[in-house]
């Protein structure tokens, strides 16, 4: 008892004496740096003329105060920030505002969606797991806002003169904005502390609320950044002639588009990450099965958005191209377009992950086999997909590697560094993800229906013809004209999209009242698995911060993309070397920040302080604090 | 001895994150600079101003992020090898003269058969190039298949008698390409004195 009483009292006088210290510490710091000449403590002062320093200081003080005085006003266009430099400062910053949005805007989307299921199938595990998820959203939400502001000053101090333009043309916007904001708090709190609190269909109401005021800040936001990219409702000179035309400019819907599907992507894949960190620390087999479903629940949300994510991508590279075919062929022919090379490695990695992770899911259930042998297909196809994707156009080579190929291009390989090629290996790399998806599905169940055996030669067949067409018009677009081959993507997107569309229609029949032949053994799943969920979310993180980049890059030595001009130290357009290295840093630093979100996270299923030292029944039962969410029934559901 | 699982989990992150920054290193790397302002001085004769033209072509015009020179088959824009010889019959009764300012400063007005429009006005924003800048990329285009003949004196239909020497303001001063107007349609012609006007004023294109 003594020898506790004496650890408390150290612990409690520890921070006290600290204290002291760094008081201490500062005051002679503080002393010792003012310290200056003065005269000599025993010469009378009366008896001594003042010196000649003390009256130069005198009148360098005063002439200082002077100049300071008749220094007219003065607006700063730029200013400094010490160590990176204005431009990798706002970037990080934004980046990471950006990234924390992401994931705040995704979980809500996902976790409502979970829950209806919930309510719906009266299934109290999705309630469960559509909690789990929003608990990570209060401090993201936090983490969101703070980097918000963090941003707005930077802008401000940095940026002053744009800032201000940008303020000029889209002040009415703003308090909106702020009032959407505030409305995110009320159903964000109320969604995550309400959980159990409501009838189950106020708080599916509350999170439509909160999936439609953060959808309508995001375009907000949007309105702003892409007008930056694609302005208009603007005069000649820049002046405002429509803040709505501004605010709905070229690219804003295709970014609103693009950004809603990116963002459910990258939270699914970050939630399949936090699954999989519990899972790998997770001690019994209950808590292994309940995070190894999370992680597939995670992963399935990111990898189903993922898909559609290159055809949002085509419709903003078309509407960019169609506001501005400068802007389009920097982007794509210029000094960007080794950036796309890194994309398909990044993309060609998270295909790799994504079905490697449903190969080594299909071993958690039982008779699987059949559908196992299928596998290095599959492989083989997203490995030659990936392959022609990541091959560029230009090959780095010597001068007299040049000449002997007769130019840059490499007369054979060069043939697949091209559009046509690239367009067919990415909409195919499509196409065999989801025939895993496919075969994951069928794994451990039998269709049942009369018809089954038709509706598997209709789904083979459909798919079939889906890849046939697709490799059809990439040859065909060797022998076309330009103005013929660049329309050639529409149906090659139009094609894998209505085959995909048409399967998953035709298999939810198919797979109705199925007959069961192997059951899934959640949490039965390698170590290796969970680490590819983790590799997934980094690179989703990191392709993010790529593709911010060039989207932002793009405007190039503009501000607003031929109205401001960018006249800064920075307005130069860094290597990709660099702008990679600033999109790790960016990553790292997100990492560190969400590790310390999952921790925070993580404390709210911890065991209480007193109830580890063995002191928890000094608590009374009436006082003892109920756990949102976990008192819910399944009848609550 | 086990790695704790936090310190495997950030070794992934650091490894991950390591690999991508080192492929983007593996890329070429190029350093882009905003366009410099090309001084033109008044006694350029056509040959000279055809080198300034090949320059500005090569840098502040961004020509060759489209168009190649001497290169065939399945191409995106024209090839500009042997221009100045098609320039003077692609358009009965333009002139060689009128028709390369044509393409620069109204690029929409006529299409080549097998392309897609899709040129900006070289002589607004975001390339902007002045009169003087645009007379020596003409030489440059002249130079291509025949031999410059332009001057800094030469009037065209897109100068409207103006002295090129007296010259229209900068690309910083000059206006914004009209963001409200509909991609691949012509864009209206801007006469030189407009570009002046936004030039004196205080608008925020100026800076």
């Amino acid at each position: 008892m003594n020898g506790l009483m004496n650890r408390k009292l150290l612990i409690l006088l520890g921070p006290v004496l600290a204290l002291v210290m760094f008081g201490a510490t500062v005051k002679m710091a503080s002393s010792l740096m003012s310290r200056e000449y003065r005269d000599p403590y025993r010469v009378p002062v009366a008896a001594t003329d003042p010196t000649p320093r003390a009256a130069g200081v005198a009148a360098e003080k005063a002439e200082a105060d002077k100049a300071a005085r008749a220094k007219p006003y003065e607006e700063a266009e730029y200013r400094r920030f010490p160590g990176v430099g204005s431009r990798v400062a706002i970037w990080a910053v934004a980046q990471l505002h950006l990234l924390f949005a992401a994931f705040v805007l995704a979980v809500p989307i996902f976790a409502l969606i979970i829950e209806a299921i919930g309510y719906k199938t009266k299934d109290p595990r999705y309630d469960r797991l559509a909690y789990e998820f929003s608990k990570l959203l209060s401090v993201s939400f936090s983490l969101t806002a703070t980097f918000g502001a963090f941003l707005t000053f930077m802008l401000i101090i940095l940026y002053p003169k744009f800032t201000n333009y940008l303020m000029s043309v889209f002040s009415p916007t703003f308090l909106p904005y702020v009032l959407l904001f505030f409305a995110e708090a009320f159903f964000l709190y109320t969604y995550t502390y309400g959980w159990g609190k409501f009838h189950p269909l106020v708080h599916l109401g509350l999170g439509l609320g909160l999936n439609i005021v953060g959808t309508a800040i995001m375009m907000i936001a949007n309105s702003w950044l892409t007008f930056m990219m694609s302005p208009r409702g603007i005069s000649d000179t820049g002046a405002v002639i429509s803040v709505w035309e501004a605010a709905t400019n070229f690219t804003w819907m295709p970014i609103n588009v693009h950004r809603f599907i990116a963002n459910i992507a990258f939270g699914g894949s970050v939630a399949a990450a936090y699954a999989a960190f519990k899972f790998l620390a997770a001690e019994t087999d209950e808590e292994r099965a309940h995070y190894d479903w999370m992680g597939y629940i995670g992963n399935f949300v990111a990898i189903s958005a993922f898909l559609p994510l290159p055809f949002a991508g085509y419709w903003l590279a078309k509407e960019i191209y169609a506001f501005s075919q400068t802007l389009g062929l920097t982007m794509m022919g210029g000094a960007f377009s080794w950036l796309f090379i890194i994309q398909a490695v990044l993309i060609g990695n998270l295909f790799l992950g994504a079905n490697y992770y449903l190969w080594l899911g299909m071993g958690r259930v039982e008779g699987a086999q059949p559908f196992q042998r299928f596998i290095k297909y599959l492989l083989a196809a997203i490995v030659l997909c990936f392959m022609i994707w990541a091959t560029p156009r230009s090959i780095i080579a010597t001068v007299s590697e040049v000449r002997a190929m007769g130019g840059s291009a490499h007369p054979i390989l060069g043939f697949l560094g091209v559009m046509s090629a690239k367009n067919t290996a990415v909409n195919i790399l499509i196409l065999t993800t989801f025939m895993s998806f496919l075969l994951y599905r069928r794994t451990g169940k039998i269709a049942t229906v009369s018809w089954a055996k038709t509706g598997h030669a209709a789904q083979l067949s459909i798919f079939a013809v889906a890849a046939i067409f697709v490799i059809f018009l990439g040859v065909y677009g060797y022998f076309v004209e330009a103005s013929v081959r660049i329309g050639l993507s529409v149906p090659q997107v139009s094609a894998v999209l209505i085959a995909m569309l048409s399967i998953t229609a035709i298999d939810v029949f198919l797979f109705r009242k199925p007959k069961n032949t192997g059951e899934v053994r959640w949490g039965k799943m390698p170590a290796i698995s969970q680490y590819v969920l983790i590799f997934i979310a980094v690179t989703f993180t990191w392709l993010m911060g790529l593709m911010g980049y060039v989207r932002s890059g793009l405007r190039q030595h503009w501000h607003v993309y031929g109205v401001i001009r960018d006249t800064s130290p920075d307005a130069f357009t860094p290597t990709l070397g660099f702008a990679t290295q600033v999109v790790s840093a960016t990553v790292l630093l997100f990492f560190l920040l969400i590790g310390f979100v999952f921790w925070i996270t993580s404390l709210h299923d911890r065991p209480d302080y007193a109830g580890t030292k063995g002191e928890g029944s000094e608590i009374p039962p009436e006082f003892a604090v109920a756990v949102p969410g976990e008192h819910r029934g399944p009848s609550a559901s | 001895m086990t790695v704790p699982l936090p310190a495997r989990i950030g070794a992934l992150v650091l490894a991950t994150t390591a690999f991508y920054t080192y492929v983007g290193q593996l890329v070429p790397q190029k350093e882009v600079q905003p366009p410099q302002e090309t001084v033109i001085r008044t006694d350029l004769t056509s040959a000279d101003m055809a080198k300034v033209g090949r320059e500005i072509m090569e840098g502040k015009g961004l020509c060759f992020t489209c168009h190649t020179i001497g290169k065939s088959g399945a191409l995106r824009f024209p090839d500009l090898d042997g221009v100045a010889t098609r320039a003077a019959t692609r358009v009965p009764g333009m002139s060689e003269l009128d028709y390369l300012a044509q393409s620069i400063y109204e690029p929409d007005a006529f299409i080549v058969p097998g392309f897609n429009p899709g040129m900006p006005p070289i002589n607004k924003p975001p390339i902007g190039l002045t009169d003087q800048e645009i007379l020596c990329v003409i030489a440059a285009l002249e130079s291509l298949g025949g031999t410059p003949t332009v001057t800094l004196q030469t009037t065209h239909r897109y100068l409207a008698g103006a002295a090129a020497a007296g010259g229209t303001p900068g690309p910083a001063a000059a206006p914004a390409q009209a963001p409200g107007g509909a991609p691949g349609k012509p864009q209206p012609l801007t006469p030189p004195d407009k570009g002046a006007a936004a030039a004196g004023s205080d608008g925020v294109v100026e800076r």
